[in-house]
């Protein structure tokens, strides 16, 4: 405490205020960075919402572009995926302080109040820089018109799949000649299928893991074997449910099963199935996100879309897309740039797919260099058997709707509720949102939701 | 406050004292018994911190291996050099620090001389304010996080390092205990100093607060110690990954990037560890400082 | 140590006050304070005050995110928040997580606190691992439990050689959330209690042993009543603080309101209607609900710590 306590004083007390001045400055400086940066040529501001791999694809897209166009800065922000980056992109939006271009999910275009927050694309811009109606998938160039105005250019369509282990499916004898899982068309088929894999599986795993206890997943495959039986959720002016709870029923008595069944160890009901799946269990049910993961742990393993257990095939599936959020001065080069942007990106899509998803620009699907992609091409289907939340204004991507609804199925699939109390409990939650007012504009689904 | 302040110093040296002798007094039975209990709580407190090193010293194969295992079988820091190649950890390091930094130095500044205002100066409508200030108690980001946000938000301040700083300096918690504590300061030091001519202020910066120095650290540790670890705050108000702190970061973006436990424990190491590695250093202040500070609230 | 010698450094000052016109100048030294008030008010009006009312204000309204387009609709969204059955079930998980935590951490801290008193060896250490917990972030206690707990390839279970699906069974969501919470927080109670042991005076104890009363006397008849004023103490900050839970459980659920919405607090429901569904309104009226609990909550230990004061003298 003597003498070398003064130094270390003198030391401490010097640091601290520089530290503390430091910190100032930097904070001061924080808020004006952006300002700072050129200003010289055209320049593009571009939120989007992908981390990790699906982050770097972009970014290195970006660079690309950048190379390819040098007269246009592009200042990308990666802003996180959820509700919180819809939240600000709406902020944004609504205190004029909006990007020139950004990303969302195509199910929430609606909830967004195109027109209010979203601007229209212009197609002779779009056509100029080589983009046209006849390259997408008509389904998802249909969902991204409102009112017969295009709000949202498609980049991807992401979707469900049942990931397969080769390895242990070929010793359970479920592997065809041409080293894919061999098609299953009925609940009954499913589950022999389960049946033999479960034989072939190492002690201690579980045979298919499905999120059983995750409201966004058990949410997500309900909408796609809900669609696989040609179950509707309301009629076109939105102004009635038309969900059929016997249908409901069925679907959730088939996801209950594999838990009574033993195929499905409650214990691994989230994110632990991959785990699972990594060790050596032969199903998981994931997004197609999930690709790079099992790429780069090495495994032997297959991806199709969810099986067509009731006959008709269809897997859920959401998509990316780009939209341009409003600004009140919108045109101009910035605005000519987010379009250029934009489309090249859409259409140079191969690198796009790394990530695992289905690009939504068709002629990239028949080059070679994405045929040769795997399990890509082995799943790319799907996109042609899509099963999409309906177009109200409460869906979407995490969205009110599986806020709500998702529990639900999850209650029953875990065993705390019967199957076909849930299915009720579906349907009322169904007409309670019906008759909920859209908070951005105050009017229900029936009086601004006839979109389409 | 101060003869407080004055019982704990001399219970201290008590403890030394006892301490001292203690360690020439042999080991009695009960002693070894609770010694040996105290160190297998210690363990049991310790293991999850170890569990997540050697996680992080796995690979991401090895970490969801079945059946676990405490040790790697293969020592790997790859996941360590995975944070700092790809992650913004060395980002969001800088921001808790700016923030945390910042916060601490306003509300320090801003509190001694309100807590001074408050004890022993008047003004009109001193009474009313006091009162609410002891409303502001019950206000946090938590009980009222929506209304604050719209407020920062029709600032303009939403993702911005002040709109993460300014709202967090402002706790009435904090000056109701500087508030406390300069009551407890003998009036007639200062009133002696007044008759010798000195200012208000100056009495302030020359009297008073070197004899708070005790209070202040313990106010700028708890002080430092929240904000460096606060999360909902700092979650709400920035989407920016560029400008996240470090709580916020880990538990949102790298939370993002599917199963990687190895690099999610090398991350929430290099988050937690400086302010376990400064309390190694300083842990006598520290320890008196947050027991003070919530001692305070008596 | 500081303020010791401070004072006697001012001491002589003092001798010299003895002036009779000295109570004027005295007196004018201490008004006009409010300058010194005056930065605080300022921030606290800001951040404090305003979003208060304006929360208040608000909470009358139908207010979306995008802030424009407002109508009064006086008391609706009152009126709907007391039929809202999630906003009843997030209050009762944060008072069941609240119940749980209260005694638990009461408890743990004070036979933490007297483990560390009592042994006479290494008192730094026992601190150092008892307390290392709370200096983590909420966000890293929560992602390193969710890793304790994962099926699988978590350690709880492995240890325990049990299979208990901690995160994703409803009945036990709860519990893992209240678990970690322990272990980070406790260390913070546990200062506190520790600090209350070394103000015991130590005379007290002498004196008993003198009576022959044995350890367990002396901990009932000294210690306990001795320390009866911190334990209200950390019981009332517990309580405040454990209403407002909400890192560890959305961590640890992913962001999601856990199986079957059993994690899902008070204040993730006002943060999900704010901000996923965009009903500011609605989300500040429940708000202004909760704050009102929370007053409530803090006034009742304000009443109940006057009234032991008045009766005790």
């Amino acid at each position: 405490m003597g003498r070398p306590g003064l130094n270390r004083r003198q030391i401490l007390a010097g640091l601290s205020g520089l530290t503390v001045a430091g910190s100032f400055g930097f904070a001061a400086l924080g808020t004006g960075a952006d300002a700072l940066a050129s200003g010289a040529d055209t320049r593009v501001r571009y939120w989007n919402l992908f981390s990790g791999g699906d982050g770097y694809n972009m970014i290195a897209m970006l660079d690309a572009f950048r190379a390819a166009n040098p007269g246009i800065d592009v200042k990308d922000s990666t802003l996180q995926w959820g509700s919180p980056f819809y939240t600000k992109l709406a902020m944004a939006a609504a205190g004029n302080r909006a990007p020139d271009l950004g990303v969302m999910h195509l199910g929430r275009v609606t909830g967004f109040s195109p027109g209010r927050l979203l601007d229209p694309w212009d197609a002779g811009l779009l056509a100029k820089y080589g983009v046209r109606e006849a390259d997408f998938n008509p389904e998802l160039w249909k969902r991204a018109v409102i009112d017969g105005t295009l709000y949202a250019l498609p980049l991807d369509i992401h979707v469900q799949l049942c990931f397969y282990r080769k390895d242990v499916l070929k010793k359970a004898g479920l592997l065809g000649d041409d080293g894919r899982m061999v098609p299953v068309t009925s609940v009954d088929e499913w589950f022999d299928v389960l049946k033999e894999a479960k034989q072939a599986t190492r002690k201690g795993l579980q045979t298919i893991g499905m999120w059983s206890a995750d409201q966004n997943f058990q949410w997500w495959f309900f909408v796609a074997f809900y669609t696989q039986l040609g179950g509707t959720w309301f009629d076109d002016a939105g102004a009635e449910v038309t969900f059929d709870t016997d249908k409901a029923t069925q679907v959730l008595e088939f996801l209950r099963r594999h838990i009574t069944d033993g195929y499905v160890d409650p214990g691994f009901a989230g994110g632990a199935g991959a785990e699972q799946f990594v060790n050596g269990g032969p199903f998981v049910w994931e997004g197609n996100w999930s690709v790079p993961v099992f790429d780069s742990a090495k495994l032997d393993y297959g991806a199709t879309p969810l099986p067509p257990v009731f006959g008709k095939r269809a897997t859920h599936a959401e998509s990316h897309a780009f939209v341009l959020p409003h600004q009140s001065d919108r045109g101009g080069a910035a605005n000519e740039a987010a379009h250029r942007l934009a489309a090249y990106i859409v259409r140079h899509a191969r690198q796009w797919a790394g990530g695992g998803h289905i690009p939504a620009y068709t002629p990239t699907l028949s080059t070679d260099a994405y045929k040769k992609l795997n399990p890509q091409s082995e799943y790319v289907s799907a996109m042609d058997h899509q099963a999409t939340e309906p177009k109200v204004w409460f869906a979407g991507s995490t969205g009110i709707l599986a806020q709500r609804v998702g529990p639900i199925v999850v209650s029953s699939t875990m065993g705390s509720a019967r199957p076909d109390a849930a299915a009720r409990r579906m349907r009322s939650t169904l007409t309670e949102l019906l008759a909920m007012k859209n908070p951005m504009d105050g009017r229900t689904a029936a009086q601004g939701g006839a979109v389409a | 406050m101060s003869t407080a302040a004055q019982t704990r110093v001399n219970t201290r040296k008590a403890a030394r004292r006892t301490s001292g002798r203690a360690t020439r007094r042999p080991w009695t039975p009960s002693q070894i018994v609770l010694t040996l209990l105290g160190a297998a709580v210690s363990a049991v407190f310790l293991a999850p911190l170890a569990w997540a090193l050697f996680t992080s010293l796995k690979s991401e194969t090895e970490a969801v291996e079945v059946p676990t295992h405490w040790l790697p079988k293969d020592w790997t820091t790859q996941a360590w050099s995975a944070i700092f190649e790809t992650g913004n950890i060395t980002n969001w390091f800088v921001n808790s620090l700016v923030v945390s930094v910042c916060v601490t130095a306003v509300v320090l500044s801003v509190g001694a001389l309100a807590g001074y205002g408050f004890a022993r100066t008047e003004f009109r409508g001193k009474g009313f304010l006091l009162g609410l200030v002891m409303t502001g108690l019950m206000v946090s980001p938590a009980v009222l996080g929506v209304p604050l946000f719209t407020t920062v938000q029709q600032m303009g301040m939403v993702d911005t390092y002040w709109g993460m700083i300014l709202p967090q300096c402002a706790p009435a918690a904090m000056v109701y205990i500087l508030y406390k504590f300069f009551q407890g300061i003998p009036r007639e030091l200062e009133e002696a100093a007044f008759i010798d001519g000195a200012g208000r202020w100056r009495v302030f910066f020359t009297i008073v607060l070197p004899l708070s120095r005790p209070s202040l650290a313990a106010v700028g540790i708890f002080t430092f110690i929240a904000s460096w670890n606060n999360f909902l705050w700092p979650y709400m108000v920035t989407n920016n990954p560029d400008l996240m702190t470090m709580p916020n970061g880990i538990a949102t973006v790298m939370n993002s990037y599917g199963i990687q436990w190895a690099q999610l424990m090398a991350g929430g190491l290099m988050a937690g560890l400086p302010l376990i590695v400064v309390f190694v250093f300083f842990q006598r202040q520290i320890v008196t400082g947050v027991a003070h500070t919530g001692l305070a609230g008596q | 140590m500081t303020a010791t010698s401070a004072q006697t450094v001012i001491a002589p000052t003092r001798a010299r006050t003895a002036a009779a016109g000295a109570t004027v100048r005295r007196k004018q030294g201490f008004q006009h304070g409010g300058w010194f008030v005056a930065p605080f008010l300022a921030l606290f009006a800001l951040f404090v005050i305003w979003p208060l009312l304006r929360g208040l204000y608000l909470s009358f309204t139908d207010a979306n995110i995008s802030g424009d387009a407002t109508s009064f609709i006086g008391l609706d969204n009152y009126r709907e928040a007391l039929d809202d059955p999630l906003v009843w079930e997030s209050l009762g998980h944060s008072a069941y997580f609240t119940l749980l935590v209260v005694p638990c951490i009461t408890v743990l801290a004070f036979l933490l606190a007297m483990l560390a008193h009592h042994i006479e060896r290494g008192k730094w250490l026992w601190r150092l691992c008892f307390f290392a917990p709370f200096l983590l972030p909420s966000t890293v206690a929560a992602n390193l439990w969710q890793w304790l707990f994962n099926p699988g390839t978590g350690m709880i279970n492995h240890v325990f050689g049990i299979e208990t699906a901690w995160l994703t069974d409803k009945s036990y969501a709860m519990l893992a959330v209240v678990v970690c919470t322990l272990w980070w927080t406790v260390g913070f109670s546990f200062l506190l209690y520790l600090a209350a042991l070394q103000g015991i005076p130590a005379h007290l104890y002498e004196a008993a042993r003198l009576d022959g009363a044995n350890a367990w006397h002396r901990m009932v008849h000294i210690t306990l009543p001795m320390l009866r004023h911190i334990t209200g103490l950390v019981i009332a900050l517990q309580i405040l603080a454990s209403l407002q839970v909400f890192d560890q459980a959305v961590v640890m659920m992913d962001f999601l309101p856990g199986p079957e919405g059993s994690t899902r607090t008070f204040v993730q429901y006002t943060l999900e209607e704010g901000f996923t569904s965009y009903r500011v309104g609605y989300a500040s009226a429940i708000s202004i609900i909760f704050f009102v609990i929370i007053a409530a909550v803090a006034l009742a230990r304000m009443w109940l710590l006057r009234n032991r004061e008045e009766g005790g003298r």
